[in-house]
């Protein structure tokens, strides 16, 4: 029992940075934009949130002060989406204006993201002489959170009342996100620019605001989830190439949710909880099958959604296509 | 007129040849050294440590900076590193030295092609098994301070239950984490370990999962072998303790890290660029341990290490130093229950081979695959 607690919670931990990641590439895909830039937009979030922390940790020294918690998370929170952002601002840029090719421009991002991120978590080492790490005050306000009296009820308390605040805000997120898509006006509008801009542009709906708008927000979304990476998994210390591959799970992992924010919640606890399980539950088999698990179960899913041709479970059909109103 | 040009010519290649013959004497001041690393020094572990390593080593002998050329985040695929390794060899590099274990396979076909260039690889095995003179292996007896890193380990825990973030399931790990543990067992016999493997030199978020998992199994002190301070922090946050690996972890984890077991590279480097300045011929295989300070200890994190450690490190020190103690000394028994070791023998780790091999896994030690 205590042994499923436990991978029931590193699972959720595990799936929060590829949650966010996936989120944010879902958002994107509706807009009929397919970015495969998650894994660059993340380091630059990862790296703008730690920086945010650790710079306004510095300067509160400085000034004798005290630095607060909460504070430097909100700080790195927002510099993480601002930096997730501005590298989805410059996909967009290429992508909607210039009209470039939607995967190399991705794969582009992917691959500057990580030089970028790498670039300035090197250079914050060098300047702090060893290691950037934040203090104990910053990693306390990434730490579980023990809301007493939730937190201590048995079990209960233990699956749902102790993780840090970005997993809530991940959870917190997809619920949004899912209203948002599914509920309001401008959702629908969203969903018909990324199904068919063409018809949307006819009824009235600003194309590029559309695109633009989503790309952006997305991609900060993304960069939130490289902000958990680098606070939470690596208690707010840089290491080199730390994301390793974990935007890149994202984008399978859009698939693996059928472009949905609700099955993203459940498509990324089960694939953090079988990324994990090999250390939490003994099969006897060698642990490479287990490290397979998670990549199995995407092409499994894959070969069913194929197999339904589901409208609504498959990729929005103006994605990877850009639009270009003149061309008829 | 064209008798004139064939003399011309001749005089040209004589001249040519001459000039070959007589090349510049390769002397402190025209040395050049290539390093092939796998991460760069910010990954604050291995390759981190390895560079200062060779720092020391070029003010020891006096080496200017564009005499050494570091190839950093160079991949283990034979591909890529034999890239690497041919841009070294045109900047006209008379050494070569590949730090990751996975490097030899591209250095060996290089060291057979350029007999001219010196080529050593750090932890790999091939220098004794092809034996050719230009190629050699070395490492330092890293187990010996990692045994007593354990000490430090073995006082702190109160669940007697160690973690062990473990890389791969081959030699230079398992020779690791054994000594470590009997290490921790010399000063607490009821310990016992818990050995998870990330299957990566270098992934925070694995070593991050794989250390929760540990303490989640009742762990309070995690090790590793891993490059990243993932397991460090984790530790902290889960407010155990942690014994690093590679560098001082302590600004990383100051509330967890306890010590930290160190190679000293600069020792060989020195080594190996001095005899080749003075003409003489470096070992196959070279490996050097705590008595020699190849290998030695961080200091300790004073706050909150448990009483006595500084003194039971000191005595198992004076212990190895006399050559008293013996890491890997019998009585030593397997998982399965066959002695590997017996009584009042010892396994001669690293004692001719620069490579650990020892792959036994001792009772007491729990490796947790599937």
């Amino acid at each position: 029992m205590d042994k499923i607690i436990n991978l029931l919670c590193a699972a959720v931990l595990a799936g929060t940075p590829l949650l966010l990641g996936t989120l944010g590439n879902i958002l994107t895909s509706k807009a009929g934009n397919l970015n495969l830039g998650v894994e660059g937009m993340m380091f630059m979030g990862g790296v703008s949130g730690l920086m945010a922390a650790y710079c306004y940790e510095q300067w509160a020294l400085a000034g004798q002060g005290a630095s607060s918690g909460v504070t430097a998370a909100l700080l790195s929170l927002g510099a993480s989406f601002a930096a997730g952002g501005l590298g989805a601002l410059i996909y967009a840029f290429l992508v909607v204006t210039l009209r470039a090719n939607q995967n190399v421009t991705g794969l582009t991002l992917a691959i500057f993201g990580a030089g970028f991120a790498n670039f300035f978590g090197e250079f914050m080492g060098i300047r702090a002489g060893g290691y950037v790490a934040v203090s104990q005050t910053v990693k306390n306000a990434f730490a579980g959170l023990r809301v007493s009296p939730l937190s201590d009820i048995p079990v209960l308390g233990r699956l749902l009342f102790q993780y840090n605040w970005v997993v809530y805000f991940a959870l917190l997120a997809a619920l949004l996100m899912a209203w948002f898509l599914g509920r309001t006006r401008m959702g629908l509008n969203l969903r018909a620019v990324g199904e068919n801009p063409a018809t949307a542009d006819a009824a009235g709906i600003n194309v590029t605001l559309y695109k633009y708008a989503a790309t952006v927000i997305g991609g900060g979304v993304c960069g939130v989830g490289g902000m958990y990476m680098v606070m939470v998994t690596c208690s707010g210390v840089w290491v080199h190439n730390c994301v390793n591959g974990y935007g890149w799970l994202a984008v399978a992992l859009v698939i693996f949710a059928a472009w949905s924010p609700l099955q993203a919640l459940a498509a990324s606890l089960i694939f953090g909880g079988l990324s994990v399980l090999r250390m939490y539950v003994s099969l006897g088999i060698p642990m490479q099958l287990y490290d397979m698990l998670p990549y199995a179960a995407t092409v499994f899913v894959l070969v069913l959604t194929s197999l339904r041709q589901s409208r609504e479970r498959s990729q929005p059909a103006g994605c990877g296509v850009n639009y270009f109103r003149e061309d008829r | 007129m064209k008798k004139v040009l064939a003399i011309l010519v001749v005089l040209v290649m004589v001249l040519g040849l001459t000039s070959v013959a007589f090349a510049e004497e390769v002397t402190k001041e025209n040395i050049k050294l290539g390093f092939v690393h796998i991460s760069d020094p910010s990954d604050m572990g291995y390759t981190y440590n390895h560079d200062v390593g060779t720092k020391v080593m070029m003010e020891a002998v006096g080496l200017r900076e564009d005499q050494v050329i570091n190839k950093y985040n160079v991949s283990e695929n034979p591909g890529e590193c034999g890239a690497a390794i041919n841009e070294l060899i045109d900047a006209g590099c008379n050494m070569i030295f590949g730090t990751s274990f996975g490097f030899g396979d591209a250095m060996l076909p290089a060291a057979q092609e350029h007999p001219e260039i010196e080529f050593c690889h750090a932890t790999g095995y091939y220098a004794a098994m092809y034996n050719l003179p230009n190629y050699h292996n070395y490492f330092a007896s890293i187990y010996e301070a990692r045994y007593l890193a354990g000490i430090a380990a073995g006082l702190k825990t109160q669940t007697n239950k160690l973690g062990y973030v473990a890389a791969f399931p081959f030699a230079e790990v398992i020779s690791g984490y054994t000594s470590f543990y009997l290490g921790a067992k010399s000063v607490n016999p009821d310990v016992e370990m818990f050995v998870m493997y990330t299957n990566s030199w270098n992934d925070p978020t694995v070593e991050a999962q794989v250390a929760k998992a540990l303490i989640d199994m009742g762990a309070d002190v995690i090790s590793q072998h891993s490059d990243s301070t993932a397991p460090a922090t984790t530790a902290e946050t889960n407010g155990v303790f942690q014994v690093g690996y590679n560098a001082d972890m302590i600004p990383a984890a100051p509330n967890a890290s306890l010590v930290s077991a160190r190679v000293d590279w600069s020792k060989y480097l020195i080594f190996a660029v001095e005899s080749y300045l003075a003409g003489e011929p470096i070992p196959t295989d070279w490996s050097q341990g705590y008595a020699e300070g190849a290998v030695y200890l961080s200091p300790l994190n004073e706050i909150i290490i448990a009483d006595g450690t500084a003194e039971a490190i000191k005595a198992a020190e004076q212990a190895l130093l006399s050559g008293e103690l013996k890491v890997f000394a019998g009585p030593l028994t397997d998982a399965a229950g066959n002695v590997v070791v017996k009584e009042g023998e010892y396994f001669h780790e690293q004692e001719t081979e620069s490579a650990p091999s020892w792959s036994f896994i001792l009772q007491g030690i729990t490796v947790i695959e599937g």
